[in-house]
């Protein structure tokens, strides 16, 4: 003879309220949370990204940054290579020792009088060809800004 | 001989510890809000690695969340511990079929339910064709995917396009065949889960037949007011391995009568089960080991033309890759299995069991020869790696987050020079278990020991030979 009937009930209204919130919460809360976070560290300056690699697989990209006079930016270097690179902006102050690869390295500048060419430049020996990896950050009329 | 009704003719495999008798997981296991609330917490997960791989940053390999969480950690989790402990329970909490079942029940948690009509489902609630209820589909699939594996797992789009088309596909199929029609037979992740859970140390089966057989109205089929009907379109009552079952739980919900129970068993149980073998799960077993030894070459070898090839680095090198993965797999390791089979089936002498019943049986053997390369390659994986994942952890997006302050914890592999004696062990563990099996399933195949004793020595050399020649590559 079978037991007696064991069946649990499945949740009511505010469970199925509760489900939409866990899930939306998942997805769409998430891609919004993360989008916003990410507007509010970059709000205050126009991010600018260079990527690093060995001059034999691309060197920095973009080598040549033009930016207008007084324009405060966010310089954000990423390692894209299988070794180590550095970074140095010497004329403005700013540089790292080793941005490992995969990291990213951010600085915040404001950019100088136009008129000026300031050269950036790896400082870790990375390959036969790391002396020439290096660019420019060339300076425009404060007209220019974006 | 040992005795074939116990593992190493030590261990019981009648053995069985009921988990659901603890009243807590019976409780757990009945409500709704499980596998709810995992699959929901997978979604956020998958959401995340979906953003990630899609508009992330370009980092270098490793350093994507999407690539480290599936190809480092989960695949990783996946084959040292959810398919050799749990069996299926990643499909429990897999989030990738979830809208397109969502889609067909018109709920998220709750059951739409009539009396008369039984469980309601919305969509074509098409039949799968008969010719492709089985593991060929899924065979093809995982192996054609494979074919693209620098790609997926080393391209964050990659990696972004593989599980957004699973998305798709899966609702798709959602839409017009009935239930999880998609994860029984294309998901291209669900056929090896399926063949090696059946050396799972857990099991979704029945407590008492006989309620079953007095049981007239078969919720875990039908489905009723608080739960859905096997949506693996399975027969809870009438389960006896582990292959097809994704645990959802659903038949532990739908059970009037708590007949239900998750076991805890001794490992490889479900190998010795004589029922639904065909050659389609013989060759998920080849597949499986080809692809194994094809990583390994690939990625963890000295062999830099076949990274080059793999890379595709050049076309005619990417298509010779293609050529021979796909022959080594699904040519050269069925044909010299079937050597050493066809030498068993002679040596057992005169019997009215099939070249085929036997080549079929014996390819259990591999099941767990095959999740033993898996999880020697795991090693390989996650030692080396793993570090990265604190990482990625505190920048998933690679826009230079720091959320957990390890977004700059360097690359620290460890144990690394324990790796080779860790893929020893693990080979060693996986042989000993395919010889007692190969014991055991000469036995089931021929009847008479002293046939199967004859029959067993061809087999266990195979596997002795397949356990050397991998430990070779993994350590050589």
């Amino acid at each position: 003879m079978p037991p007696e009937s064991n069946l649990q009930p499945p949740p009511g209204r505010w469970g199925s309220v509760l489900a939409w919130v866990v899930v939306l919460a998942a997805t769409v809360f998430t891609i919004a949370a993360a989008l916003l976070y990410e507007h509010s560290r970059t709000a205050e300056r126009r991010v600018i990204e260079i990527r690093a690699q060995a001059p034999e697989k691309g060197n920095f990209y973009p080598q040549r940054i033009e930016l207008a006079a007084g324009e405060r930016v966010r310089l954000r270097v990423r390692n894209i290579d299988t070794v180590g690179h550095g970074f140095a902006l010497p004329a403005l102050n700013v540089g790292i020792a080793e941005i490992k690869p995969g990291e990213v390295a951010d600085f915040d500048i404001t950019v100088p009088d136009e008129g000026s060419e300031y050269e950036f430049f790896c400082t870790v020996w990375c390959s036969e060809d790391h002396m020439r990896m290096r660019g420019q950050l060339v300076v425009l009329p404060a007209q220019a800004r974006r | 001989m040992f005795r074939t009704d116990r593992l190493f003719g030590v261990i019981p495999l009648a053995w069985r510890l009921e988990l659901t008798g603890y009243p807590i997981v019976r409780q757990l296991l009945k409500s709704r809000w499980m596998p709810f609330l995992l699959l929901v917490f997978n979604l956020f997960v998958f959401t995340v690695i979906l953003l990630a791989t899609f508009i992330g940053g370009v980092g270098a390999g490793n350093y994507n969340f999407g690539i480290m969480i599936i190809w480092i950690l989960w695949w990783v989790v996946l084959m040292m511990i959810l398919v050799p402990g749990l069996a299926r329970f990643w499909c429990t909490m897999c989030p990738l079929p979830l809208f397109g079942e969502w889609l067909q029940r018109l709920t998220l948690v709750g059951v739409r339910h009539d009396e008369k009509k039984g469980n309601l489902f919305i969509g074509f609630k098409k039949r799968w064709p008969k010719s492709l209820s089985n593991m060929w589909v899924m065979n093809f699939l995982f192996l054609g995917t494979t074919f693209f594996s620098a790609f997926f797992t080393t391209r964050p789009v990659g990696t972004f396009i593989l599980l957004f088309s699973i998305i798709i596909l899966s609702i798709v199929l959602s839409v017009i065949y009935h239930k999880r029609t998609f994860c029984l037979y294309v998901c291209p992740v669900s056929g090896f889960q399926a063949l090696y859970s059946n050396f799972a140390m857990t099991e979704v089966r029945v407590k008492d037949p006989t309620i079953c057989q007095a049981h007239k109205t078969k919720g875990c089929v039908v489905g009723n007011a608080s739960g859905y009907g096997c949506p693996w379109l399975l027969l809870p009552y009438k389960f006896t391995r582990n292959t097809y079952c994704g645990m959802c739980f659903e038949c532990f919900k739908t059970c009037e009568y708590d007949n239900m129970a998750l076991n805890l068993r001794p490992p490889g149980t479900d190998l010795l089960v004589d029922e639904n073998r065909h050659l389609d799960e013989a060759y998920k077993a080849f597949i499986m080991l080809g692809i194994a030894v094809t990583f390994f070459m690939s990625m963890q070898g000295p062999w830099g033309f076949l990274k080059d090839w793999v890379n595709m680095a050049t076309l005619p090198g990417y298509f010779a890759f293609i050529a021979l993965h796909a022959a080594w797999c699904l040519a050269v390791i069925p044909a010299i299995f079937l050597v050493f089979v066809w030498w068993a089936h002679r040596r057992a002498g005169p019997s009215e069991v099939s070249l085929k019943k036997s080549y079929i049986n014996f390819s259990y053997t591999l099941v767990p020869l095959g999740l033993a390369a898996w999880v020697a390659f795991s090693w390989g994986i996650i030692l080396p790696n793993g570090s990265y994942i604190l990482h990625i952890l505190s920048d998933p997006f690679a826009w230079g987050w720091n959320l957990l302050g390890t977004a700059h914890v360097p690359w620290t592999p460890v144990f690394t020079g324990l790796m080779p004696w860790l893929e020893i062990v693990t080979m060693v563990a996986g042989l000993l278990f395919a010889l007692d099996f190969a014991y055991k399933l000469a036995v089931q195949t021929y009847r008479e020991p002293a046939a199967a004793g004859r029959a067993a020595f061809p087999m266990m050399l195979c596997l002795t030979l397949a356990t050397a020649g991998l430990t070779w590559l993994f350590i050589g």
